[in-house]
């Protein structure tokens, strides 16, 4: 089926236009070289790589090498290298921007990763094509083979435009050896489990004492993403919490005692010597790696890194509830299909990659992520992942960012917001000046009217 | 009054005598021995560090990714050179399709530029009509407009007509090159007018004089032009980065751009394919140092 | 680096007897002139009419035609936006790091090179030839250089026994090491044309000179100096206009980071059309600095002129 996406400004006039070059005898320039060739593609519009599933990512590191495996097995059993292009972006606003403007210049890739915060707003700006039900069991797949609160995320207005792949939320990692002379892990060697302030700032002075330096690390130098996760997990655990934005991006809903609460306590953290003032991003988990700090606030996507570490015994654990309810930030990475016209083949290739990559979701989670796809979630064989499931519990209690045209992954209100969180925790603001900034920062996108 | 140069090569109607560009000159200064001596030393030291980026450059991308990731140590130490970053990066075939895009955009807007600039730079040097000042005028004013700053509404044009992830939507805007029609206007006042007068009485047209006449007598201008206009569209990044979107289709400085980004930590590879990015160019410039140094000092187009 | 162009000098009068005699070539001159003529509106004229138009909307890059009409609003909005301000300062710096050295190192080299008798290929070489590669090579060399720990500018630094800055991570540093990189690739272009200056300087001037008991200094100082005047008045300008307009080097070296701190005028101006797809107030923004842009290329027009005039 030939679904005609919904575009901003009109699709028949780009194919009058290529059809019109096409016969203007510059499609002979197409026969000479290939129909899908860039040649014929840069001087006639002709779509390129007819054939080929063409794949864009922002996985970078040690996710980047993980997806290769994946994206290998894929053309080992597609027929070799011709039936996938795939291409790596830097992740962020550098990403996003790159696939906006090539589904606008009608040359997007068949098939996408988004964060799911950042899918929404995609969708909205009319640049996804949506997933139904008849996609979906093109390949074998349903609405019920995702978990529910994450596929209900990904909507819309009811409709759906993204399949979800993972849910990777913030995690905290620990030494074992930092720990075990700290008196904090139980018999079978993990982590007993902290709840509430006054265990966790005990687990924090006895880690700090064992290592003499920090008990607990997350970097917040040009790094505006993870001060932001670990804000937003402690935010959201305070009873009174609610979204940081509201309506859309429009008001700040933040409720300003939890936010300070928080901001506080970030202070204090780093006011007590238990967590540094400053640290960058390969700073922060070798303090832990290297025993000068016990424990490590990042996502879960580092578990490839400190398993490469000889000689470091580690385990991961939930972000463990400090405040009133359990809570931890956690964004989605989904495929998403760019809106472009589709024959029923290129539709089938695409859903097929797709698939393809779910069915391998366990080489995923190895790389940390909670897998999405029931069938490898549910699975004994992920259960059997250590230490993958001893935080697998943290998918139920994800928060993801508010939905606003500035937010998301990567986006321009995490760097913003972000960025006071870390000057906090370098005791270079206050909670309020913090604040203050962040209000007058964000103001301009607050007043603007949404470009979606 | 000592002339300044500018004003005297372009008064050489671009055909300059490359007296710059020489290394003997007329004003070769003899002061004393000494000065002369610690000024080749002193600017011999300047151009040694000058050239260290781009002999490291080559050096990282003779190594190992592995080498290279252990840090400028370890890449100077290395006595064992090899081709693995250039095998990789030629053999991937993204190379390829980025030579080929910068080489049909640069060359196409060449061949645009030079004949419709010459053109109309014909119309206002030869041709009497009516509002010829203003023409002039109006085009003079276009050497005032940034092209750059034009990003957003260019890149507006081109979606409305389909024309983005085309490399007409490179070549396109990189035509109307106003500096072009200067330089050939510049050359085409100090032709003598003999040559067209007696093609005329023959019964040449217009259009005849122009391109049998006129335009082989400006080889050398075609050739300044070509050149640098070849050297600025290769070049040109801010353009291509938002019109050209796809991987297959980027030209070579916005393939670059997107390495940085997906290529991690191998360094070696992205030393490498600088230094493939580069040839091309370097090569032109070894080729044809003349007339691309005569076209800055007599012009003054920069990239 | 950016598309510049010099201009030529104004027209020796141009015959205007032609205006009053039959004019024949009427129609030939516009066929003549329409291929150019057409471009030129299409991709000059017309992007600037139609950016001038959308700043007063709330255009968006994937709405469909004008949006709301804004009024001022987005003028207001940048005008009063922090970063916006904070780019056009950047910008400044960027101008401020470079145009000096780029100036008077470029005017150092040419004159010692001018002194040296041989060898000349091999000085154009080194300092030209960084010129005419893209700003894409250019970045990856020199983020290559700066890579923190490893690169080869922190291991040289503590080779001294300096500590080390991750040059392109730090605020205070970041735009000094876009400067270094910029300053690398582009003083070929001055060197060149101040080259050819000093070596149109007649070669009496100096042996005049010299007899009287000019030292070399006192030549260059009341010699070469002097005659270079328009040269260096010509280059500056040339200089600030193209750092107004600079792009390339922060996009690939920094992407305007750490935070926004090396973020410059049209890095602000294609995040707002391109990333946050506000093509309206990027207009706005894109209209401000095109202003201040023809400001200057008007002051250098007039001076041109006046040069001109004068010599």
């Amino acid at each position: 089926m030939t679904t005609s996406p919904s575009g901003p400004r009109g699709w028949s006039r780009r194919s009058f236009l290529s059809g019109a070059l096409a016969a203007g005898g510059l499609g002979a320039a197409g026969a000479l070289s290939g129909c899908g060739s860039p040649l014929a593609a840069g001087i006639a519009g002709t779509p390129l790589n007819p054939g080929t599933v063409t794949f864009w990512n922002l996985f970078g590191g040690g996710d980047g090498a993980r997806l290769q495996t994946m994206l290998d097995q894929y053309m080992a059993e597609h027929g070799g290298s011709s039936s996938l292009q795939a291409a790596t972006f830097a992740w962020g606003n550098p990403y996003y921007t790159k696939v906006s403007l090539a589904t606008l210049g009608d040359k997007p890739p068949d098939v996408a990763v988004a964060h799911l915060t950042r899918s929404q707003n995609l969708a909205t700006a009319g640049l996804l094509q949506p997933i139904t039900d008849d996609m979906l069991s093109l390949v074998g797949l349903s609405s019920t083979d995702f978990t529910p609160s994450v596929w209900e995320n990904q909507q819309v207005d009811g409709t759906s435009y993204a399949i979800p792949l993972d849910t990777h939320p913030l995690v905290l990692f620990y030494n074992k050896q930092v720990c075990e002379q700290a008196g904090l892990l139980d018999g079978d060697g993990k982590l007993t489990p902290i709840a509430g302030i006054e265990q966790w700032e005990a687990a924090l002075t006895a880690a700090k004492e064992v290592t003499g330096e920090y008990a607990v690390s997350y970097s917040n130098v040009a790094d505006f993403a993870t001060p932001w996760r670990v804000f937003q997990t402690f935010y959201q655990q305070h009873a009174g919490a609610t979204p940081f934005l509201g309506d859309g991006g429009t008001e700040l809903t933040v409720d300003e005692d939890a936010a300070m609460d928080t901001l506080a306590y970030i202070r204090r953290m780093s006011d007590q010597g238990w967590l540094p003032s400053a640290a960058d991003y390969a700073g922060a988990q070798t303090l832990m790696f290297t025993g000068q700090s016990a424990f490590y606030l990042e996502g879960e996507w580092e578990i490839t890194t400190a398993q490469a570490i000889e000689d470091l015994d580690f385990g991961m654990v939930t972000v463990p509830q400090l405040f009133d309810k359990p809570a931890v930030q956690a964004d989605s990475h989904t495929f998403v299909l760019p809106a472009m016209e589709r024959t029923p083949e290129q539709m089938e290739l695409a859903m097929g990659f797709i698939k393809s990559m779910l069915d391998q979701s366990l080489t995923w989670a190895e790389g940390g992520h909670i897998p999405s796809y029931l069938p490898t979630l549910d699975s004994p064989e992920y259960a059997a992942l250590t230490p993958q499931s001893d935080y697998a519990s943290s998918a139920d209690i994800a928060v993801y960012d508010a939905q606003a045209w500035y937010s998301g992954s990567g986006s321009t209100f995490e760097n913003t917001v972000g960025a006071q969180i870390g000057l906090v925790q370098q005791q270079l603001a206050t909670p309020e000046q913090a604040m203050a900034q962040i209000r007058s920062q964000l103001s301009v996108y607050l007043d603007t009217p949404s470009p979606l | 009054m000592a002339t300044q140069t500018i004003g005297t090569s372009r008064r050489r109607n671009g055909v300059s005598a490359a007296a710059p560009a020489r290394a003997t000159t007329t004003t070769k200064v003899n002061g004393p021995r000494t000065f002369n001596i610690v000024a080749g030393i002193v600017l011999g030291v300047f151009a040694v560090l000058w050239l260290i980026p781009s002999a490291w450059a080559i050096k990282t991308s003779l190594v190992s990714n592995e080498t290279a990731s252990l840090g400028a140590d370890a890449i100077l130490r290395d006595t064992d050179p090899t081709l693995h970053s250039y095998a990789t990066l030629l053999q991937s075939g993204q190379l390829w399709n980025w030579y080929l895009a910068s080489f049909i955009t640069s060359a196409g807007t060449v061949v645009l530029t030079v004949v419709f600039g010459s053109m109309a730079a014909y119309a206002i040097s030869r041709l009497r009509f009516r509002g010829r000042q203003l023409v002039f005028v109006l085009i003079l004013a276009g050497i005032m407009i940034p092209a750059q700053v034009l990003i957003v509404p260019i890149f507006q044009e081109l979606e409305a007509v389909g024309l983005l992830n085309t490399y007409w939507s490179v070549i396109f805007p990189q035509v109307p090159a106003v500096i072009a029609v200067f330089i050939f206007k510049q050359f085409f006042d100090g032709l003598p007018r003999e040559m067209e007068e007696a093609a005329r009485i023959d019964g040449a047209g217009l259009w005849r004089t122009y391109w049998s006449v006129i335009m082989p007598l400006s080889r050398p201008v075609i050739a300044a032009v070509s050149i640098l206009t070849f050297v600025s569209v290769w070049n040109n990044l801010i353009l291509p980065l938002f019109v050209l979107s796809n991987p297959d289709l980027m030209t070579i400085p916005v393939g670059l751009a997107t390495v940085q980004g997906s290529y991690g930590q191998r360094f070696a590879d992205i030393q490498a394919s600088a230094v493939l990015g580069a040839l091309p160019l370097v090569v032109l410039y070894l080729l044809f140092q003349r007339r691309i140094v005569e076209g800055v000092t007599g012009s003054g187009i920069k990239g | 680096m950016t598309a510049q162009t010099l201009t030529p000098p104004a027209e020796a009068t141009t015959q205007t007897r032609d205006r009053t005699v039959k004019l024949p070539d009427g129609k030939a001159a516009w066929l003549f002139l329409a291929p150019f003529g057409i471009f030129y509106v299409l991709f000059l004229i017309g992007p600037t009419l139609y950016m001038f138009v959308v700043s007063f909307f709330n255009t968006s890059i994937v709405q469909p035609g004008l949006g709301g009409f804004a009024g001022i609003a987005n003028y207001a909005e940048m005008l009063t936006r922090a970063d916006f301000w904070s780019a056009m300062w950047h910008t400044l710096q960027f101008t401020l790091y470079t145009v000096p050295p780029l100036v008077i190192l470029a005017f150092v080299f040419a004159v010692l090179a001018n002194r040296v008798q041989r060898g000349q290929w091999f000085f154009r070489l080194a300092f030209f030839v960084p010129f005419v590669l893209p700003s894409a090579c250019i970045s990856l060399i020199w983020v290559f250089l700066f890579t923190p720990a490893t690169g080869l500018w922190p291991q040289f630094q503590s080779l001294l026994g300096f500590t080390q800055t991750a040059v392109l991570a730090d605020p205070t540093w970041a735009m000094v090491g876009i400067a270094v990189a910029t300053i690398w690739w582009t003083i070929g272009f001055n060197f060149v044309l101040y080259l050819a200056g000093l070596q149109d300087i007649p070669r009496e001037l100096y042996e005049a000179a010299a007899v009287d008991g000019a030292s070399p200094w006192h030549q260059i100082r009341y010699l070469t100096i002097p005659l270079l005047r328009r040269t260096t008045t010509l280059v500056i300008l040339l200089q600030i206009i193209a750092s107004l307009k600079i792009f390339d080097q922060v996009y690939l070296m920094t992407n305007g980071g750490p935070g926004i701190s090396t973020q410059v005028a049209l890095g602000l101006i294609t995040g707002t059309a391109f990333t946050d797809y506000r093509v309206g107030a990027a207009s706005a923004a894109s209209v401000l600095l095109f202003i201040v842009i023809v400001v200057i290329a008007v002051i250098r027009q007039l001076f041109d002129r006046a040069e001109e005039r004068k010599a």
